[in-house]
């Protein structure tokens, strides 16, 4: 019990000295965390609508964006932030009372607070200066979001290991990563690419997550090729190696 | 309490392994305190570290009774972009003791005036190591780890630092490191020679010293 209490006091304080250390040194503090996506979020969206004519569902190009970057950003901010969860925090592993995974478990929960925060600013923005009503479901939204965070726990867990242990494959994931972007779904939908590449764009897990987030804003959205089984399957396989991976080194972890 | 059951550890430096400790059993009592002793990279501080358990042992364990404390005047952990008012806060909220407690303990110990409400990255060395020091001595612990006591600040600091450590020892133990056998001797009760991975333990801190004076001496 005494141990447990131990873990959530060291993962309050680690959330406290993050928030402090992360924006701390300016005006404003955490704000600029919700702040500064937030308003990236907001420029690309108008930048899109200026080049796109129409977007491919719905009637607001803001709105169909937005959503696919959200989801989109669940992940990536998500693993970008974990990723050095451990090195970044390895002075104060010399306190016996601070393990490795309170230190991700403290950055976990703050990624997660923080994206959401956003969306709700982005999309609570966009949603109320829309001239047409939106029906959201929830459930479906929910999900979504909850694969995207535990698969990018999964990922990044893996990643506190290898970049330490490996730090060529920190480069390589660095050059796989990046144009994740162009190919999840985020601008397009997986539905209009033809029969080959079709099949092969699905295997992305995070084709799945962007698809799964916007059907819970576009109610008339088929969204076809979508398989949560498939996505729950990756997400869980991708965690439970992450932990894995994590529990077996914690020697390296520690740094010995 | 402290008790090694058939502790084992490995150095490992680029496909170099050596052994720290090999198989070691030892109990160390509460109410005294201990010197360890042993040549130069003998691995000392890794075995304060593995008591401390900031880090693991290969083969069997350590059981501890009692609250260890992080090395004494440990810096490493400060956030230079923090101030030393929000790095105590920090300790004090992972070890769950009386965070206003301690925070005012440390401003009155450490003696930095309005710099403890500033960034610990503008602080003298001499700053840092009085902050830590505060620190260590602020909370409460049944053992302090010391490696190699430095002397921290000017004669009167170092005066408060000596009465301060004095006091604390009453009711608490010290497992010290130290190449200076005179250190050892004011402060330890018994030692323990760490020597070629074997562990010896001395009731009297002079049979340690002796023992050690004559492994020296064979090199």
């Amino acid at each position: 019990m005494s141990y447990l209490s131990t873990h959530i006091r060291v993962v309050g304080a680690l959330l406290v000295r993050e928030m402090a250390t992360r924006f701390g040194s300016k005006p404003g503090g955490y704000v600029w965390a919700l702040l500064d996506p937030a308003a990236h979020i907001l420029l690309m969206t108008m930048i899109f609508r200026a080049i796109a004519r129409a977007p491919a569902l719905g009637t607001s190009f803001a709105l169909f964006f937005a959503t696919g970057y959200i989801a989109f950003q669940f992940y990536q901010a998500m693993t970008s932030y974990l990723n050095s969860a451990v090195r970044a925090n390895r002075a104060l592993l010399s306190y016996p009372n601070v393990a490795p995974i309170d230190t991700v478990v403290a950055r976990f929960v703050l990624q997660v607070g923080t994206t959401t925060l956003v969306a709700f600013i982005v999309l609570g923005t966009i949603v109320a200066t829309m001239r047409v009503d939106t029906s959201l479901h929830w459930p479906t939204i929910l999900e979504a979001v909850a694969m995207a965070c535990l698969f990018g726990l999964g990922i990044a867990m893996i990643n506190c290991v290898l970049f330490l242990k490996y730090p060529l494959y920190e480069q390589v994931f660095g050059i796989v990563n990046r144009p994740l972007f162009l190919i999840s779904g985020v601008f397009f939908l997986p539905d209009s690419i033809p029969a080959p590449y079709h099949d092969l764009v699905l295997i992305n897990p995070l084709v799945h997550i962007v698809m799964g987030f916007r059907k819970g804003f576009y109610p008339e959205y088929r969204a076809i090729g979508l398989d949560m089984n498939y996505l729950y399957g990756i997400a869980f396989l991708t965690l439970f190696a992450g932990m894995l991976v994590f529990t077996l080194s914690r020697k390296t972890l520690r740094n010995e | 309490m402290i008790r090694f059951e058939q502790a084992t550890k490995y150095a490992r430096t680029k496909g170099i392994k050596k052994p720290i400790i090999e198989d070691a059993s030892l109990t160390l009592n509460r109410g005294k305190s201990v010197g360890l002793l042993g040549r130069n990279g003998a691995g000392k501080s890794t075995l304060l570290r593995l008591i401390a358990g900031a880090i693991r042992l290969d083969k069997g364990r350590i059981v501890r009774r009692g609250k260890i404390s992080w090395p004494l005047g440990f810096q490493g952990s400060f956030q230079t972009s923090l101030t030393g008012e929000q790095n105590v806060r920090f300790v004090a909220r992972i070890y769950g003791v009386d965070t206003e407690e301690l925070i005012a303990y440390v401003e009155d110990f450490a003696e930095l005036g309005p710099f403890y409400k500033a960034p610990v990255g503008t602080y003298s060395s001499g700053m840092k190591a009085r902050l830590a020091f505060g620190l260590s001595m602020g909370v409460n612990f049944d053992y302090y780890l010391v490696d190699e006591i430095t002397a921290v600040g000017d004669a009167n600091f170092k005066k408060k630092c000596q009465a301060v450590f004095e006091t604390k020892l009453q009711d608490s133990d010290l497992i010290m490191v130290s190449h200076s056998t005179g250190t050892i001797r004011t402060y330890c009760d018994c030692g323990v020679v760490l020597e070629k991975g074997k562990l010896t333990y001395y009731d009297d801190v002079e049979d340690a010293i002796r023992a050690h004076d004559i492994n020296m001496k064979e090199n």
